[in-house]
């Protein structure tokens, strides 16, 4: 009987290693979920149109969006609509970002103490933008538990800041379906209270793959405010040129 | 001599033939000049106190920077660490102590918040030689040392940031080529300070800082603190001197508005005075000119029993100056023991933050000048007298024929 337990623990153990090395979605790395998510969410490159609901308990507003993007550290995101945003444009390249404004006609480098600032008045900050694929490289990450949605296995992950990583968060939670599809990201204070909270409110075929079609961003300590961003149109592992990422083509616009 | 002996008693007995007129007077002067005494204790410990509270956080006696620094206050404009010469000004009698920091601007985020402020790196042990900061750690601890990689902040800029001790901020600024720089810091210590200070300044280890901004061992500024402020001219030629090309200022040039405040508080001490004292020359004038008005037939007598102008004229002036010196001793006086009462200090936190606004800290310690009191003093009563020269003058100039015929 001993014996027997043994043999078939060692052969799932086995089965387990086996299925780690087969991809990310049949195995319960974390790491690998997770980059497994965001390459979903990117593909090497991508082109997307983007609809932006800022929504405030008084008023709601709308924006779309062009975006390309071209691994971790290149995106372009262009404003088409409304009229009085149409033209803005922000270009991030690694760690630097410029901000386009036409009625300025002036390209600006952020400077340090405006990356925290709101993103166009949305609840995401260019830090947000700039610092996204941050989970990846500055925490170290945990599975905490799996569920089943939707006939997928999603697992829950707690990622924690590395020892001296420049993050403010005290952890994030994610989930993570097993096709890549990333459900919810929570980050948390250094008290381990939630500060605001990305869930993913629709999921659809897109260029291709499964993709979080609507995502909304919720402060949680103010009800009535989130920003809803929709996923309307999308290619990816699409070729770009190489003149989309620069300062030149943020100022003026070719193709 | 002999004319003296004879008016001094004459002098003090007239003093005293209307009390109640004697004691009015006496107490104009007495008034007059407590006032002007303690105004200028309260005013010199107000501006002593604005200027520490400018000073004491990181200016000091002066400092020295890069040429270009102070007109663009960044990690840009930098300059090596202190070298044998300048140390050796620096090390020398006339300094009481120096430090050399990193400053920069930088900005600070926390989980809920995003602040600019001023990161400094520092030498702990210096500091605590020539600024407060160090003896102001109101939570946790001050920076350990050179390497201390935990961050000191202002307590507001805590508050304002959501965070507190023990958590961790990211702390974001231009480093030596130009591109952001971010370190992660984990909050020591808080200090209090004035608010506005609060929210400026935040402290960390210098060598973290040379790290994050890779500017190897350059600083920014030296600050040093004089033994005696009257030294400085010497001590900032001589620190020219020994580092050519490096700017060298006092703190009057460094910190022009505590300068201009600190002299005009002592313009306003003899402003106080001359004020009062034109109250009290009213005083003095109106009571000398009434009792003189009264007595001019005791004047004509005088003259007419032989006594000379002059000598009438010096028995009213003895009269006068017994009377003032009188006031200005017991004014005097009661100043001393007024502020000699006071010198544990005066708490101004009734004011709460209010008196910042005028730049002084929370409590103001009034302080005896014996010089001073001895000037204002001595001053009060020399004008005093000669005010009273009028009166004096009327007395001596009465004619005894036209007095004596007239009235009674």
């Amino acid at each position: 009987m001993f014996l027997v337990s043994r043999r078939s623990g060692l052969a799932a153990a086995l089965l387990a290693g086996a299925l780690a090395i087969a991809g990310p979605a049949a195995a319960a790395d974390a790491t690998a979920l997770l980059k497994a998510a965001f390459d979903n969410w990117r593909g090497k490159s991508s082109r997307a149109t983007i609809e932006m609901t800022i929504h405030r308990p008084a008023w709601e507003r709308g924006l779309t969006m062009q975006s390309w993007t071209e691994g971790d550290d290149k995106a372009l995101v262009r404003f088409t609509a409304p009229a009085k945003e149409r033209g803005n444009a922000t270009l991030k390249l690694g760690h630097e970002t410029w901000i386009y404004n036409p009625k300025l006609n002036q390209t600006i480098k952020l400077p340090a103490s405006m990356l925290a600032q709101s993103w166009l008045g949305s609840d995401f900050s260019y830090n947000d933008l700039a610092k996204a694929e941050d989970i990846l490289t500055d925490y170290t990450h945990r599975i905490t538990g799996t569920a089943t949605v939707d006939g997928h296995t999603a697992y829950d992950i707690e990622a924690v800041p590395k020892p001296g990583a420049p993050v403010v968060w005290g952890k994030q939670a994610v989930r993570v379906r097993d096709d890549g599809v990333m459900l919810r990201e929570a980050f948390y204070d250094q008290d381990m209270k939630l500060v605001r909270v990305m869930t993913t409110e629709k999921i659809g075929p897109l260029g291709g793959r499964p993709y979080p079609l609507v995502l909304v961003m919720r402060p949680a300590d103010e009800p009535g405010r989130w920003t809803r961003i929709e996923t309307t149109s999308a290619q990816f592992d699409v070729a770009l040129p190489a003149s989309l990422f620069t300062r030149s083509n943020l100022e003026n616009p070719r193709g | 001599m002999g004319g003296l002996s004879l008016l001094a008693p004459m002098a003090w007995r007239n003093l005293w033939r209307n009390p109640r007129r004697t004691w009015i007077t006496l107490a104009v002067v007495a008034v007059g000049l407590y006032s002007i005494l303690v105004f200028a204790a309260l005013l010199d410990a107000w501006a002593r106190s604005s200027r520490d509270a400018a000073l004491d956080v990181l200016i000091g006696s002066g400092q020295v920077h890069a040429p270009r620094y102070l007109d663009d206050q960044t990690i840009a404009q930098r300059m090596a660490a202190p070298g044998a010469r300048l140390r050796a000004v620096l090390d020398g009698p006339s300094v009481e102590g120096w430090a050399d920091r990193v400053r920069t601007p930088a900005v600070i985020q926390s989980e809920y918040k995003t602040l600019p402020a001023e990161l400094l790196g520092v030498r702990p042990a210096r500091e605590r030689a020539i600024s407060v900061v160090p003896r102001d750690v109101s939570a946790g601890r001050y920076l350990a040392g050179d390497a201390d990689g935990g961050i000191v902040l202002g307590a507001h800029l805590a508050k304002r940031l959501k965070t507190r001790l023990g958590k961790r901020v990211i702390v974001m600024a231009q480093d030596a080529t130009g591109a952001l720089a971010q370190r992660s810091f984990r909050v020591v210590g808080l200090y209090s300070a004035s608010q506005e200070d609060e929210d400026r300044f935040a402290f960390t280890g210098i060598e973290p800082a040379q790290a994050m901004l890779g500017i190897g061992t350059d600083v920014s500024e030296i600050s040093f603190k004089l033994a005696d402020d009257a030294g400085a001219p010497a001590t900032v030629a001589a620190l020219k001197a020994a580092g050519p090309g490096l700017d060298v200022r006092p703190w009057t040039a460094l910190a022009p508005l505590t300068a201009a405040m600190n002299s005009f508080m002592e313009a306003f001490v003899y402003i106080w005075l001359w004020i009062m004292f034109v109250l009290m020359a009213i005083g003095i004038v109106n009571t000398q000119l009434m009792a003189v008005f009264e007595r001019v037939r005791e004047f004509g007598l005088l003259q007419a029993l032989g006594m000379r102008p002059r000598l009438v004229l010096a028995e009213v002036l003895l009269e006068s100056a017994l009377l003032i010196g009188l006031g200005v001793l017991a004014g005097a006086a009661a100043a001393v023991a007024t502020v000699l009462a006071f010198s544990g200090g005066v708490d101004l936190h009734f004011l709460a933050r209010g008196a910042e606004f005028f730049g002084a800290g929370h409590v103001l310690y009034p302080r005896l000048a014996p010089a001073q009191f001895a000037a204002v003093s001595a001053l009060v009563w020399a004008l005093g007298v000669l005010v009273a020269l009028w009166p004096a003058g009327k007395a001596a100039g009465s004619s005894p024929a036209e007095v004596m015929s007239h009235a009674q």
